[in-house]
C-alpha cells in the first residue's frame, strides 16, 4: 500500500547502487554486503524520524526497493532485515527504561504463547530519545562483525583440516582461500580445485593457493565424480544459504555435492552469517532463482556456422539441497543443516521475513 | 457419571453438525463448555474433573490423535494460567474463561495462516499428489486456486473409510481439477506429480506425523522418486509423545475405541506413524518448520 509513495521517495545513493551491481562494478557478496550497510547507516543518519516506526517504514521501503532490484543478491535483503532487527532491539531497550517493563517478549510465534494468549502486537509509535545514536553505534557493531567474519571462519581451519588430507573445493571464492592458507600455515595437505570455468573462476584460486605454498590441482567439471573417490572432504562457499539449510551456491555444486554423497565425502558449506536468508525454494522449476550470463565461455562466437542451429545457455547457480550438506561453518562456529531454523530465528524477526 | 455422558455427547454433537471442525478444536470447545458448567471449588478438584472429561471423549469414535494433543494443551492452558493468577480460584477461573476465548480464537485462525505459508509452494503447471482428507489441505488449495493459480491435484481414494471421494467431491465443487486413485496406484503416479502434500492428525516429538493409514507408504514412495513431501498441520496438534516404529504406536491411537475389545490381529489399523526422515517441510502456524524444529516447539511449552 506505501510501495508507491515511496518509491519516489529512494534515496538517490541507492538508485547509483544499484546500477553499479548491474554492471558488475562490485566483486564478491561481501562487498556488496558492506556497501549495502554502509547507504542504510548514511540514510538513517540522514533522515529525520519522529518514532522508530518512521525509521522502520523508511528501511523497510528501502530493503523492499534493494530487494526488487537485486532479486538475486539475497544478502542484500537481509542487511535490511538485520538493521530492522536492530532498531527493534535499541527501541525495546529505550522504552525499557521509560515504562519500566522487566519482562521481555519473545518476537517468534509459539505454542507457549497461544496458551497464554499473549498480544503480539507491539507498537513503535512512542518516542524514545536517542534512538537514533543508538541504532548507529549498533549498526557500527554489526559492521564490525560483518568485517572479521570471514576472519572468523578462517580461524576455525585447524579444527576442519588434518594432515595430508585431500580437499576439493570449487571456483572462487574468499573465505574458502583464507580458510585453507590458515590451515596451511599449521598443516600440510593437498587441495584439489574444480575449474567451474567460464564463471567460477577456479584458476584464480589454484594460482593462489600455489604461491602460498599449497599442493594445490586443478581439474575441469567433468573429472569431479571420477577423482571423489581420493577425496577426503569438500570444502565450498556458497552465494546463499536458504531457509532449509539449502544452497544456492555456484553451478556444479550440486554435481560435487551428488558425487561426495556417493563416496560418503563430508561436504562442508563455509558461510558468513549475513548469507542466511529466510527465503525458501518453492519450485524446483529453477528460472527464477537462477541468472543466466552470456554463454560465449561454453561454445565460443567464433564457431558460428553451428550457432543458429543450437540454443545456449550458461546458468550461474545451482540449487543443493541440504541433505546432501554435512556441516555449515558460520564467523560462530559450526552448525548442522537442521539447525538453520534456529539461526534464522535469532537473526531476524519474524515480521521482517517478507519484506 | 452423566456429566461424562453429557461431555463426550456435547462433543459429538460439534462434529455432527460443523463437518468443518476438527476434532481438536471440538475438543477444546467442549473442555471451554465444560469449565464454565464447572462448580469445583479448588483447582485439584477442576483438575480430576477435567481428567474424566477428556476420558470420556477419548471413549468416542473420533480419531484419538487430535483430541488427545488438543486436551493436553487445554491442560497446558490451565496450568499456566492458574500461575499467572493466583489471588483466589474464583478469579483464576473467571481469567481462565476470558483468556480461553482467546486462546480459541487464536487456534481457529491457525488454518488460513498455514494456508498463507503454504500457498507460494502451489506454483503455476504444478501437480500434488494428496492423501485421504484434510481440512488444512482441501482450504490451501482453495486458496491458491482463487489466486488463479492452475494445477492439478491426485486424490487417493484412501481404504477403508474412503475420505478420498470427499476431498475430490469438495475440489470438484471449488474447480480443481481433480482425479481419484486407487490407494495401490500410488506408486504408479507419484513420477509424474511434483509434490506430496497431506494434513495430519498429529505431529510427534521427533517430528514425524501421524495421519491416516498410508500415508507411511506414500512418504517412502515419495522419498524414492526424490518427491518434496510437504505437511500442512496446525500447532495444536502437536502430541508428546515418541514412537519408535509402527508397533510402538499406542493402540488407542491406531483403533477405534469400539474395535479396542476385539482381537487387533485381525483389525485393520486406522493410522500410521511417517518418521520425521521422510518429511521434507512442515507448515504449521508457528511458520514453516523443518522436522527437528517440531521438538523445540514442544519443549518450549512444556518446559
Amino acid at each position: 500500500m506505501k510501495a508507491d509513495s515511496s518509491k519516489e521517495e529512494v534515496h538517490p545513493c541507492f538508485l547509483r547502487f544499484v546500477t553499479d551491481v548491474k554492471q558488475g562494478k562490485y566483486s564478491g557478496s561481501s562487498e556488496i554486503t558492506s556497501k549495502t550497510l554502509d547507504l542504510l547507516k548514511q540514510l538513517i543518519a540522514d533522515g529525520e524520524f519522529s518514532n522508530a516506526q518512521g525509521m522502520m517504514d523508511t528501511i523497510r521501503a528501502h530493503g523492499r526497493y534493494l530487494h526488487k532490484a537485486l532479486p538475486l543478491h539475497a544478502s542484500v535483503g537481509n542487511m535490511a532485515r538485520r538493521v530492522l532487527k536492530i532498531v527493534r532491539e535499541e527501541y525495546a531497550a529505550g522504552s525499557k527504561i521509560i515504562k519500566n517493563k522487566s519482562e521481555e517478549i519473545d518476537p517468534q510465534e509459539s505454542l507457549h504463547k497461544i496458551i497464554t494468549s499473549v498480544e503480539s502486537g507491539e507498537d513503535y509509535s512512542s518516542h524514545v530519545p536517542d534512538l537514533k545514536s543508538g541504532v548507529l553505534e549498533h549498526i557500527s557493531e554489526f559492521e564490525m562483525e560483518l568485517e572479521t567474519s570471514i576472519d572468523n571462519i578462517a580461524q576455525q581451519a585447524q579444527e576442519h583440516i588434518h594432515s595430508n588430507e585431500i580437499i576439493l573445493t570449487l571456483g572462487m571464492s574468499h573465505v574458502v582461500e583464507s580458510f585453507l592458507r590458515k590451515a596451511a600455515a599449521h598443516r600440510k595437505f593437498d587441495v584439489i580445485v574444480v575449474d567451474c570455468g567460464p564463471i567460477g573462476k577456479g584458476q584464480q584460486l589454484a594460482v593462489s593457493l600455489a604461491k602460498s605454498k599449497i599442493n594445490t590441482t586443478i581439474i575441469g567439471d567433468r573429472a569431479i565424480v571420477g577423482i571423489m573417490s581420493r577425496v577426503n572432504k569438500v570444502i565450498i562457499g556458497t552465494h546463499t544459504v536458504m531457509a532449509n539449510g539449502g544452497l544456492r551456491a555456484l553451478r556444479s555444486c550440486h554435481a560435487v555435492a551428488l558425487a561426495a554423497k556417493h563416496c560418503s565425502v563430508p561436504v562442508f558449506v563455509l558461510a558468513p552469517l549475513y548469507k542466511l536468508t529466510p527465503q525458501y525454494l518453492c519450485s524446483y522449476d529453477q528460472d527464477g532463482f537462477n541468472s543466466y550470463i552470456a554463454p560465449d565461455g561454453v561454445l565460443d562466437f567464433s564457431d558460428h556456422p553451428t550457432l543458429s542451429q543450437i540454443k545456449r545457455y550458461c546458468p550461474v547457480f545451482d540449487y543443493v539441497p541440504p541433505e546432501l550438506i554435512t556441516l555449515f561453518i558460520s564467523n560462530t562456529g559450526g552448525h548442522a543443516p537442521s539447525y538453520v531454523y534456529r539461526l534464522l530465528s535469532e537473526l531476524y524477526h519474524p515480521d521482517d521475513y517478507e519484506i | 457419571m452423566d456429566v461424562q455422558a453429557e461431555v463426550a455427547e456435547y462433543f459429538c454433537q460439534i462434529l455432527r453438525e460443523d463437518h468443518d471442525v476438527s476434532a481438536g478444536i471440538a475438543a477444546i470447545r467442549t473442555l471451554l463448555y465444560f469449565l464454565e458448567k464447572d462448580n469445583s471449588k479448588t483447582l485439584q478438584e477442576l483438575d480430576n474433573k477435567l481428567s474424566k472429561a477428556i476420558a470420556s471423549m477419548r471413549q468416542t469414535d473420533y480419531p484419538i490423535t487430535a483430541i488427545t494433543s488438543a486436551t493436553e494443551l487445554f491442560r497446558r492452558f490451565i496450568t499456566l494460567t492458574s500461575l499467572l493468577d493466583n489471588q483466589s480460584f474464583d478469579k483464576c477461573k473467571e481469567s481462565m474463561l476470558s483468556r480461553g476465548q482467546l486462546f480459541l480464537n487464536k487456534l481457529k485462525e491457525a488454518r488460513d495462516k498455514v494456508g498463507k505459508m503454504a500457498g507460494p509452494f502451489i506454483v503455476d503447471g504444478c501437480k500434488i499428489l494428496t492423501h485421504s482428507k484434510s481440512r488444512v489441505v482441501l482450504q490451501t488449495m482453495k486458496e491458491a486456486a482463487k489466486a488463479n493459480k492452475r494445477f492439478t491435484v491426485y486424490v487417493t481414494c484412501s481404504s477403508p473409510d474412503e475420505s478420498g471421494r470427499l476431498m475430490c467431491k469438495e475440489l470438484d465443487a471449488a474447480n480443481i481439477p481433480c482425479t481419484l486413485i486407487l490407494d495401490s496406484t500410488m506408486g504408479y503416479v507419484m513420477e509424474q506429480v511434483d509434490m506430496v502434500m497431506v494434513g495430519a492428525e498429529g505431529v510427534v516429538e521427533s517430528g514425524g506425523i501421524i495421519n491416516k493409514v498410508g500415508s507411511y507408504t506414500m512418504a517412502m514412495c515419495a522419498k524414492e522418486l526424490k518427491k518434496p513431501f510437504y505437511v500442512l498441520t496446525e500447532s495444536f496438534k502437536f502430541v508428546r509423545i515418541y514412537p519408535l516404529n509402527q508397533q510402538n504406536l499406542p493402540k488407542e491411537f491406531k483403533y477405534s475405541a469400539s474395535k479396542l475389545q476385539n482381537d487387533l490381529s485381525k483389525e485393520h489399523p486406522m493410522v500410521d506413524y511417517t518418521p520425521p526422515s521422510f518429511i521434507t517441510l512442515l507448515f504449521t502456524d508457528l511458520g514453516i518448520l523443518t522436522p527437528s524444529a517440531v521438538s523445540d516447539e514442544l519443549i518450549k511449552l512444556y518446559l
